[in-house]
């Protein structure tokens, strides 16, 4: 139990004592600005969200939003000040706004954020555990957790050794949950491919020699300014994309040892064993994730979280440009398929805002009106 | 606030104030008879329509017009289905979209430079923005007026990997500026893209668009005002029938009823007033099968056959109108 939380408390009360668990654990409360500037969200979620903002403008024409999450907020603030790279853990609580169709636009948010952390298992453990312990506290029932790791997918995906291009394809289809026969179907193209003179004189051309011609074609033609691509970019990809239908395709090992990986799922420690025994029939080096898997496992049942409530499953991994590990989210079982909290590890971030290294970073994010909203017409059960 | 017509208010019908549209606009009207009647000044914004009695015009912008249905400011009005569906989210709800006008053609078109001589589809696109983000760390710039089109449809084929850079004029120029790696722009014949070193996208035709007759469900509709929506439309569609077809009269022996039912499965005839009767049989048939349909009557006996084009063709059930009620009737 929580300390501080009390049947008599309002919602207000239940988010600050919620908060104070994670603060007592020593993470620091940060207070971001609602205002935003918009094209960080933009940059880093994409166009999607901007049908989700709350955009505005300033005087001289720069875009504002209300800010629609913390994460980014907090990150920020943290890689501008003089303790950016070093160990440091945050958490907040308040309003954000996104465009909803089924709710208000204003709802509360609660979270914690890790940063520099190079244990990043035990982080990990302790992210989860902790919000876990002050969501189910403030709802006072326990959650269904479900947990995936987008790490050990790339590690599968390097191992296996695939060509760039369907590296690539593959990354892509999984974060956006097509199956593995959509992903492995050759590139659908409207009709046919154009310059397919050029692409059977290349046939029998090395590789190098080819991309060569690919680019003189492409100066003769005066192009230079291409779009910001490269003309050895275009080269390359243009070639790539003719070698893919030509049928240098996956092969049916590697077929294999993705389909067998995507089919495991349920207990993590019998995951755990499966995927160890897919990796040395399948000869394929997934040591290091899988002991970083085991470790974080360990960490957890250290912090005291029983280890059947977690249901692992290798599809689960959203995001996968955003999450480079750990992921988890909480399901409330009477409340269907939203989650109440949801995170995880996003060590390519601070790249992505403009810090020069890569900074362990892991957090979560807790929907507290989901939370309390599951106490509904719930108090007399508990006379 | 409520905009309850005052006793006797018109129907307020919104056309374009200026340049081509407003010309292709008053042709449209002037070809079912009526005629859109400017104020004395051409500052003077508001009009009549000659031929129906109840209806003001209100001359605005466009893309003002877009705002004005979306709000039930106006009744009526003719505009583009490229602004609608970019400016007004749900636009389905809130308009009906009555008849294509036949001016104002457009596409809403994906168009790369034509040096990406590995990007043909939607698909290659989506790959394309992944590959340049992942070694670039910057999304792919997309100049567009059309934020809210170009969102969706992305969204829709999966792309996700761009920003938008809004951009309200010469977009087909961004790319060689370097303000953006590809666009979305309106084109009619594509001449522009190609004079700017771009291409469409083989499936990059996010929306066929031309100038349409649109009501507003967001505006009060009076008794009065339906009147006048229902003389405009039967107007219209009168006229429209009319200019369509062709009236083939010819005197016939023999089973005329029967005749009537072959010409009509083989030419889309129809016997206006009915097969039966004395004197000449009377058929209205697609322009374009008159001579075919007259041919087939001089072989099936006919002496001689008249064919003569109609000025307005009225009829009871008036589709156009129809669509308009059935809106009022769901809401």
């Amino acid at each position: 139990m929580v300390d501080g939380l009390n049947e008599t408390m309002d919602d207000a009360q239940r988010q600050e004592a919620l908060l104070a668990h994670v603060v007592a654990a020593g993470y620091v409360r940060r207070e971001p600005p609602i205002l935003q500037p918009a094209s960080v969200f933009l940059d880093q979620s994409g166009e999607d969200i901007r049908g989700r903002l709350y955009l505005t403008s300033d005087a001289g024409g720069r875009d504002f939003c209300l800010r629609p999450e913390f994460t980014i907020p907090v990150f920020r603030d943290y890689l501008a000040s003089p303790s950016a790279g070093e160990v440091a853990a945050f958490s907040y609580l308040g309003p954000v706004f996104r465009f909803r169709a089924d709710g208000p636009g204003e709802f509360v948010q609660a979270g914690l954020e890790s940063f520099g952390r190079a244990d990043r298992e035990a982080a990990d453990a302790e992210i989860l555990t902790l919000a876990l312990e002050a969501a189910e506290a403030a709802a006072a029932r326990n959650f269904d957790v479900r947990i995936g790791d987008a790490g050990l997918f790339l590690r599968l995906l390097d191992a296996l050794a695939l060509p760039e291009a369907w590296a690539r394809r593959i990354r892509r289809g999984h974060a956006q949950g097509h199956d593995l026969e959509t992903m492995l179907a050759p590139p659908g193209n409207g009709g046919g491919f154009d310059h397919a003179g050029v692409l059977a004189a290349l046939e029998n051309v090395n590789r190098k020699e080819a991309r060569a011609l690919v680019e003189d074609l492409l100066a003769i033609a005066g192009i230079t300014s291409v779009g910001g691509r490269s003309p050895a970019e275009i080269a390359e990809r243009f070639l790539e994309q003719a070698s893919m239908r030509g049928g240098a395709a996956v092969g049916e090992e590697q077929r294999d040892a993705l389909r067998r990986f995507l089919e495991i799922s349920g207990d993590p420690d019998a995951a755990s064993i499966a995927l160890r025994s897919l990796a040395s029939e399948a000869g394929l080096d997934l040591d290091a994730a899988l002991d970083a898997f085991d470790a974080r496992l360990n960490f957890l049942a250290a912090r005291g979280l029983d280890l059947t409530r977690l249901s692992f499953s290798t599809r689960f991994g959203r995001h996968l440009d955003y999450y480079t590990g750990f992921v988890f989210e909480a399901v409330d079982p009477l409340q269907g398929e939203q989650p109440v909290l949801g995170g995880g590890r996003y060590d390519r971030l601070s790249r992505a805002l403009g810090a020069a290294e890569d900074i362990p970073a892991v957090g979560a994010a807790i929907w507290c009106e989901r939370l309390f909203s599951s106490r509904v017409g719930r108090s007399g059960d508990r006379a | 606030m409520t905009n309850v017509p005052a006793n006797g208010a018109p129907l307020i019908l919104a056309v374009p104030s200026k340049g081509r549209l407003q010309e292709n606009a008053n042709a449209f009207f002037a070809r079912a008879g009526l005629v859109v009647v400017q104020g004395r000044g051409v500052r003077d914004y508001r009009g009549a329509l000659g031929g129906v009695g109840g209806v003001e015009i209100a001359f605005i912008s466009a893309s003002e017009i877009t705002q004005q249905l979306a709000v039930g400011a106006v009744h009526m009005g003719v505009t583009g289905e490229d602004l609608v569906r970019e400016t007004v989210p749900g636009a389905d709800d809130k308009m009906a979209f009555l008849t294509p006008l036949g001016f104002g053609h457009a596409n809403v078109v994906v168009a790369v430079p034509q040096a990406w001589i590995d990007v043909k589809t939607m698909v290659d696109l989506e790959d394309v923005a992944a590959a340049y983000r992942a070694r670039r760390g910057e999304r792919m710039r997309v100049a567009t007026k059309y934020v809210n089109l170009t969102r969706r449809f992305f969204a829709e084929r999966g792309v996700m990997d761009y920003r938008i850079v809004e951009s309200l004029g010469a977009t087909e120029g961004a790319p060689a500026a370097g303000q953006a790696e590809l666009i979305v722009d309106i084109t009619t014949t594509g001449a522009t893209l190609r004079a700017n070193g771009l291409k469409q996208l083989d499936d990059g035709v996010i929306l066929r668009s031309e100038a349409n007759l649109v009501a507003s469900m967001a505006a009060n509709w009076s008794d009065q005002q339906r009147g006048s929506a229902r003389a405009l439309l039967s107007r219209i569609a009168a006229e429209e029938e009319a200019r369509t077809t062709r009236e083939v009269r010819a005197i016939m022996a023999g089973d005329r009823t029967e005749i009537a039912q072959e010409a009509g499965a083989l030419f889309e005839a129809r016997a206006l007033f009915g097969a039966a009767g004395e004197g000449p049989l009377t058929l209205v048939c697609p322009r374009s099968n008159a001579a075919a349909l007259a041919d087939w009557l001089l072989q099936r006996g006919a002496e001689h056959v008249a064919v003569g084009a109609l000025d307005y063709v009225f009829s009871a059930r008036n589709a156009l109108y129809d669509k308009l009620a059935r809106r009022w009737e769901q809401a």
